[in-house]
């Protein structure tokens, strides 16, 4: 069919046929009407219909983009919120391995302790020094794991008190000396007299991660130990003369497992977490960070931490000098055998006498026939006993002279309060064995006085 | 009849039934006036004698900034007023203001788009320097001068994201002459681009309750540059649609119009083409471009204020309670009211939904020239 065509003439012989004709005209010019709008389409043009269909068009585009960029963002929303939890998964994880790993830890270190009392061969010797050092290095890994975990979890709330820096600082100073030394490197300590405001222990982990990247990346020259009086607050450095650090770097080495440069040191053992907790540190504490470096020139950290009032310093107790503690009798409640078996090589070593017992049941009958000076407890016993605290707080209404140091792994600081205030020592694990043996010490001098 | 409450909450709103152009615009200062007044847009029927009024208003608000046009009917805080005046009053510590009079629609292409977009957004942002205020447009045009199509394209395109709306001016349907006002008096052949920046939440919005039917209309003889069609499927255009609503074409008029409109389909959506007024020839004349192949489909309207109520609702559970919402209602609406007896029940709506605007010859919404529709903007009360 030519639609471009003029239509055959044909003579209606009837009124059907005049009326078909007559239509079929119409139709032709419908159709052509279309033909000739259709073959215009999209040729906007100036035409004034044109333009409003082409606003259509436009708002429509307009429409959908937003629409898909809204699906984009909510997509977003939600991958981000997925991380989110991933992470807050992780961070559980990780902070309940981390305490599962440290309860056999603990065993491993008391035994390892044992044995190094003991005299042995010297190559048996050297080989469980080696042990208690690399058990040493796990438990520092895998408290900073727990750092870290209990950081993002935000359990840890810091506990600020006011103290002189030097009380600090003289302490890494000497340490580092000593370190710094061993590798040719000398360190330049200048004391300082100023009082701050701060959580100890958590300060002390910023400058000594401080002092120990600047050791591990100094090969040639010094290490500088000191502070500077800002009037905002003490800030304390450490300097090196190591290789430095590239501007573009300096942001990223505060993220977890970033390196610098790779540590001349063999066998490094670093997670790579160090400034990570440092920088959670100091964001939980307030207290600004700094670093100047340029490669090659050696690196300056420093944090800032507000000055404290010299009138609120506590009043200082002497240090406890070294005490025989041979003779004390100490009970241990824990209901782990290997940790009672540590706990006795270990307290055997120190010449005590020991009473190991597994239930509360057990000391609560070990208690009617005996007396001792210090019980060893575990916070969390078995299921279904009661927890270490209120064995011990039960025992002491009938042995108020008794000594009670409560031993967990648990960092909760409720626990810790819930402690002090019935008058217990608290020892987190993996137990040091100085702070035990120290802690036994001043139990002997609280008897003897 | 100055019925806008003393609160000094912005934006104000007033009207004023008074004829004498000074009474009503000393009742409109009393109502509106305030220390922060920045900005005043005035809808008016257009049998004020115009100048006068226009500087009566100049006298009374000098030197806050005016603009405003005739109508086809006033929505007032009340409901829907006629032959009166309303008014709206920005306060500049919310709403940041800027003008533009575009006084040649035929040249006015997108260099000259570019310029008054540009010349508006630095106004706005010298008077508002709040950095998170969002801003939207208002758009009043001669609803008579034919040429809504393109110089609404060519300012969409220089608008770029801006949200836009807007109404053509009317005269009561006479269609004789329709007027926008700026830069201290009205113009005809003119439009009128008002930037508002606000803290404020606002959304601009559109809606029309018609419906399509199965039967379809081709335009196949059409005269663009008049808006008019000749022929529909080929036979004259007026008998053509008289034969389809069931009237005869002497019967024709604007009430049947709003009744029984005609719409283009782009996609899935439907967009009313309103017919003006038959003429001698049997050619239909429309508010808006026509051209030769477009598809007409025939509507049925469905219960209109229900479903304005909706959208009122909608708009006040995205927004909170609106402080105002400024409403172009194509005056085909208002007569479809009027002949089914509901403008009372409209008026109490719209006073209750806090509307004041005016009923429009065709609106604006995104740079799209339609009819038949309630356009508008919805400003929140919080900033």
């Amino acid at each position: 069919m030519d639609l471009g065509a003029e239509p055959p003439h044909i003579e209606p012989a009837t009124e059907q046929e005049r009326a078909l004709a007559e239509e079929n005209a119409r139709l032709r010019r419908i159709c052509g009407a279309l033909i000739e709008r259709v073959e215009s389409a999209g040729m906007g043009g100036g035409a004034p219909y044109g333009a409003f269909e082409h606003a259509v068009l436009l708002a429509e585009q307009v429409r959908e983009r937003t629409d898909s960029l809204h699906r984009t963002l909510e997509a977003l929303e939600e991958a981000r919120a997925e991380a989110e939890a991933a992470n807050h998964s992780k961070t559980r994880f990780l902070a309940a391995v981390s305490h599962d790993l440290l309860q056999p830890l603990n065993a491993a270190r008391l035994f390892a302790s044992a044995l190094e009392d003991q005299a042995l061969p010297e190559d048996a010797g050297r080989q469980v020094g080696h042990i208690g050092r690399s058990l040493k290095d796990v438990e520092a890994l895998l408290g900073t794991l727990v750092d870290i975990s209990r950081l993002d979890a935000g359990v840890l709330t810091p506990d600020v008190a006011v103290f002189p820096v030097a009380e600090l600082l003289d302490v890494l100073a000497e340490e580092y000396r000593q370190l710094a030394g061993a590798r040719g490197l000398d360190l330049h300590y200048v004391p300082s007299g100023m009082v701050v405001s701060s959580d100890l222990a958590l300060l002390a982990r910023v400058v000594r991660n401080f002092l120990t990247n600047a050791l591990r990346y100094t090969e040639h020259g010094r290490l500088l130990l000191g502070c500077r009086r800002r009037h905002d607050g003490l800030e304390i450095l450490v300097g090196d003369t190591g290789p430095g650090i590239d501007a573009a770097q300096q942001q990223a080495i505060f993220l977890e497992f970033r390196r610098a440069v790779a540590s001349p040191e063999d066998g490094d053992r670093g997670l790579g977490l160090g400034l990570a907790i440092v920088d959670r540190i100091a964001t939980m504490l307030e207290h600004p960070l700094n670093l100047v470096s340029r490669p090659g020139q050696g690196a300056l950290f420093s944090i800032r931490v507000p000055y404290g009032r010299p009138r609120d310093l506590p009043v200082a107790e002497a240090p406890p000098g070294p005490i025989d503690i041979a003779g004390m009798r100490v009970w241990v409640l824990d209901d782990d055998p290997a940790i009672l078996e540590g706990m006795t090589a270990l307290l055997d070593g120190w010449g005590c006498r020991v009473r190991c017992v597994a239930t509360p049941a057990a000391l609560e009958a070990t208690s009617r026939r005996e007396r001792a000076d210090l019980l060893l407890v575990d916070y969390h016993l078995a299921p279904g006993d009661p927890d270490g605290i209120c064995v011990a707080e039960r025992l002491c209404r009938r042995h108020p002279e008794l000594g009670v140091v409560v031993i967990t792994a648990n960092h909760d600081g409720e626990l810790k309060q819930r402690a002090r205030e019935r008058g217990f020592d608290y020892l987190l694990k993996p137990v040091k064995p100085l702070r035990l043996r120290l802690l036994i010490a001043n139990r002997r001098e609280a008897n003897g006085a | 009849m100055s019925d806008a409450p003393a609160a000094c909450a912005s934006p104000r709103t007033a009207a004023s039934d008074s004829l004498d152009p000074d009474q009503a615009a000393a009742e409109l200062a009393e109502a509106l006036a305030g220390p922060e007044l920045g900005c005043v847009l005035f809808f008016c029927s257009a049998d004020y004698p115009l100048a006068a009024l226009g500087a009566a208003l100049e006298r009374a608000f000098a030197p806050v900034t005016l603009a405003g046009c005739t109508t086809a009917g006033e929505i007032t805080p009340a409901g829907y007023g006629r032959g009166c005046i309303v008014a709206i009053g920005f306060d500049r510590d919310d709403f940041a203001i800027a003008c533009a009079r575009v006084a040649d629609l035929e040249a006015f292409a997108l260099p000259q788009a570019q310029r008054l977009v540009d010349g508006l957004l630095a106004d706005c942002r010298r008077r508002a320097p709040a950095v998170d205020a969002r801003p939207f447009v208002l758009t009043l045009l001669d609803g008579l001068s034919s040429s809504e199509e393109q110089v609404l394209a060519t300012l969409e395109a220089a608008l770029g994201g801006i949200p836009s709306f807007g109404g053509s001016a009317g005269d009561d349907n006479r269609l004789n002459h329709t007027y926008v006002y700026a830069d201290g008096g009205f113009h005809d052949a003119s439009a009128v681009v008002v930037m508002i920046t606000s803290r404020r939440p606002f959304e601009v919005f559109t809606t029309h309750h018609l419906r399509p039917r199965r039967e379809k209309l081709v335009v196949t003889a059409v005269d663009r540059e008049r808006r008019r069609v000749m022929e529909l499927n080929a036979a004259p255009a007026a008998e053509e649609y008289a034969r389809l609503v069931g009237r005869t074409v002497d019967e024709l008029d604007a009430d049947i119009f709003a009744h029984h409109p005609l719409a283009v389909r782009i996609g899935e959506a439907h967009y009313v083409r309103s017919i003006q007024r038959v003429d001698d020839e049997g050619g239909l004349h429309f508010y808006c471009a026509v051209e030769n192949g477009i598809v007409l489909t025939a509507m049925r309207p469905a219960p209109m204020l229900e479903e304005l109520s909706g959208v009122l609702d909608d708009l006040s559970r995205r927004l909170g309670p609106p402080a105002l919402i400024l409403g172009c209602d194509c005056f085909l609406r208002r007569l479809e009211l009027e002949a089914r007896g509901q403008a009372d029940a409209a008026s109490r709506l719209l006073a209750e939904a806090r509307v004041v605007g005016f009923n429009t010859y065709g609106e604006q919404h995104q740079g799209q020239h339609i009819n038949q529709t309630f356009t508008g903007v919805a400003i929140g009360s919080r900033g």
